[in-house]
């Protein structure tokens, strides 16, 4: 039953979906389910890194708190993710704050086992590796971003990264969890400068704001706007 | 997990955090979670009352070197746990979430 949840999950995770079966053995072996309600905490940032989690259901968002004591979204991820790994790898504290958005579902693996899976295992090591690649690479645009482009820019890059055709619209639907708070700190801004954004932007006939959505009139003009 | 032989700073202060809430049964019997990055102490977990959970942020703040402290911790009635909270650590003002 535990191996086959985790299979389920291994192949929703493209760097994982070829792993051989007596890796899975492996992780089933020492990894233990955890379900968390929405608004609980996962981990907490400074806090011994001392397991590692793979998210099975819900999205949960990763934060951590600025020197002036600004809350900044690093990321927010959904069914699939792994995290927890970084600060196991580096054996260093946990980075970030990770808070469920929604109801989640995930399986909890401790470090000490997670550290001998890898050790034991080159095709999984491989995998995180190429996990981990990933990860540095959506660093490395965040710093950009927050660096290189103003409010409206990040705004406009955002909401096409998130966009979807729904219905025929493109358009970024509003989760349950998505508040203006959850926006402003994902794009590194306050509330009121994100709200004066998305007014501009609409002013201008990019999107239009509507309660439960986001629609994307202009995506080429967005773009633009994007790489300001 | 065994940890770099080197001390951070903030993991005195979450040691002293820790030796802290022991020493007052009220806040021992929690088990609550801390952690510190930066001089910033966050706290988590669950705890019978909101007042337990204030006085857990506030022993947290009474600790030296403590700059602010996030009150993550569950009790009935308390905020939720995950919601954005932003200190206004500007100019090295102490500053403790109470919400």
């Amino acid at each position: 039953m535990q191996q086959s949840r985790l299979e389920a999950l291994f192949s929703k995770i493209r760097q994982f979906e070829n792993l051989p079966p007596e890796t899975l053995e492996h992780i089933a072996k020492v990894a233990l389910p955890r379900h968390f309600d929405a608004g609980q905490v996962i981990y907490i940032e400074g806090e011994p890194a001392e397991s590692v989690f793979l998210l099975e259901h819900g999205w949960v968002k990763a934060t951590r708190m600025s020197l002036d004591g600004r809350e900044q979204a690093m990321l927010f991820l959904k069914a699939g993710e792994i995290f927890g790994d970084i600060a196991v790898f580096s054996e260093t504290d946990y980075p970030g704050t990770v808070v469920a958005l929604e109801d989640v579902d995930m399986w909890v693996i401790p470090a000490s086992e997670f550290m001998k899976l890898v050790g034991n295992d080159p095709v999984l090591a491989m995998a995180i590796i190429k996990r981990l690649s990933e990860r540095v690479l959506h660093y490395i645009g965040l710093v950009e971003d927050l660096s290189l482009r103003n409010v409206q820019a990040r705004l406009a890059n955002t909401l096409l990264q998130h966009a979807e055709i729904l219905d025929g619209q493109l358009m970024i639907p509003r989760r349950l969890w998505t508040t203006f708070d959850e926006m402003a700190i994902r794009l590194g801004t306050v509330r009121d400068v994100l709200s004066r954004s998305l007014k501009i932007l609409e002013a201008e006939g990019f999107l239009k704001v509507e309660k439960h959505k986001i629609i994307i009139l202009d995506p080429q003009g967005l773009a633009l706007r994007g790489n300001l | 997990m065994t940890h770099k032989l080197y001390t951070s700073p903030d993991r005195k202060i979450r040691d002293e955090i820790l030796v802290r809430f022991a020493s007052d049964e009220r806040v021992a019997d929690a088990n609550l979670r801390v952690g510190v990055l930066n001089g910033i102490a966050h706290l988590a977990g669950m705890v019978s009352s909101v007042e337990i959970r204030i006085l857990a942020a506030e022993f947290a703040s009474d600790v030296p070197g403590v700059r602010g402290v996030v009150n993550r911790i569950e009790a009935p009635g308390a905020p939720c746990p995950g919601r954005t909270i932003n200190l206004n650590l500007e100019n090295d003002k102490e500053n403790i979430d109470y919400e």
